[in-house]
């Protein structure tokens, strides 16, 4: 017992022991509710829900009309439960730190190779999720709700988008890092 | 999916992320350079687990599969490259973003989350032009591998489970991971 305590404290487990955890939640929501885990679709009901209250003529179209309707849906509860998931992980290894300023760039290894400017991670990482949003659109899910619901089920996709996932993040990798790779 | 199952499953998957060290810039960054393949071993973990789990349940009559996502070749597979272009650049994907922005960190908060919401803006607006066109290519509809080439499903289980643990054997026994330089 104590032993098993003393392992959720830690900060990082194995990440076999992690993934039989995400596995099990995995087969839960097909269990329980006949669903898949998902993240991305969640903001596309958010940012629906944002661009009909701001700007409806422009969102009057058939995407946020039927393909992805705005509210407050279970994906996005889901989401939020993500976002309490993870500072319960931080909160048990006591890495949990609310806007702390040095968290802006806080890896040791960003600031190695980009530099400790804020302006510059957040405009990077800025970028990188308008893309990653994007692209989930296109290949129809990210990494939770294509990659890991399509590929527990054996969908093709999955091992499709997993493919052109690793191809292009070792590709951009490469160009980052230079001789540093 | 009802508002409680999804925040309790979300809860559990989010704190995998943060335990698989998911929430960290360097973790997803140096799959693609092969130093630390912790992405991969939990991704793998997680796909063996719940793949498992969900093909016996359904043999068992105990579960009937959800929509599976659709395999539409081109789209599946250009979604992918995009992706981890903005996996490699932020760090992050839509999950862990989340799950990140709980551990109080302010780049997974702000432009994480904003940048998320104007992707999903993007795409809602683009959505007419691009996706129709890209998902009619090559497209499959909502299939699993085992019925689309007539294997046998537990046979496929099996053999994705032994070439993961060939996989995991490779990674940490036959070093099959560069040293951080």
């Amino acid at each position: 017992m104590k032993a098993i305590l003393n392992y959720i404290h830690k900060e990082v487990w194995s990440p076999y022991i992690a993934g039989i955890l995400l596995g099990l939640v995995g087969i839960a929501a097909v269990w329980i509710s006949n669903s898949l885990l998902g993240a991305s679709g969640a903001f596309e009901n958010v940012a629906g829900l944002i661009g009909k209250a701001v700007a409806p003529a422009a969102f009057d179209n058939m995407y946020f009309n039927f393909i992805m309707p705005p509210g407050i849906t279970v994906s996005v509860i889901l989401v939020v439960g993500i976002f309490f998931g993870g500072m319960l992980g931080a909160a048990t290894s006591g890495t949990l730190k609310w806007g702390a300023k040095d968290t802006a760039n806080s890896d040791p290894q960003w600031k190695r190779i980009f530099g400790e400017s804020t302006a510059k991670r957040w405009g990077i990482a800025f970028i990188g999720a308008i893309i990653l949003e994007y692209a989930a659109g296109i290949a129809g899910g990210c990494t939770s709700g294509l990659a890991i619901s399509g590929g527990m089920l054996l969908a093709p996709a999955a091992y499709l988008f997993i493919a052109g996932m690793f191809a292009s993040g070792i590709v951009t990798a490469l160009v980052i890092y230079g001789k540093r790779y | 999916m009802n508002y409680i199952v999804a925040l309790i499953l979300g809860v559990f998957f989010g704190f995998s992320l943060n335990k698989a060290g998911l929430t960290k810039y360097n973790k997803i960054v140096n799959v693609f350079r092969f130093t630390d393949m912790a992405v991969l071993q939990f991704m793998m973990t997680a796909l063996v687990v719940s793949m498992s789990g969900l093909y016996a349940l359904r043999g068992l009559g105990l579960v009937t599969f959800p929509s599976v996502p659709a395999t539409y070749i081109v789209g599946n597979l250009v979604g992918g490259l995009i992706f981890g272009v903005g996996m490699a650049l932020s760090g992050y994907c839509p999950g862990t973003c989340a799950a990140g922005a709980g551990e109080g960190k302010l780049d997974y908060i702000v432009p994480g989350l904003l940048g998320f919401l104007t992707g999903a803006v993007i795409y809602g607006l683009t959505y007419e032009v691009v996706f129709p066109g890209i998902s009619a290519i090559a497209n499959y509809g909502n299939v699993v591998l085992p019925d689309l080439w007539h294997l046998d499903p537990f046979l496929t289980v099996l053999t994705f489970a032994l070439m993961s643990f060939l996989l995991f054997y490779l990674i940490d026994r036959a070093g099959w991971q560069r040293k951080e330089k």
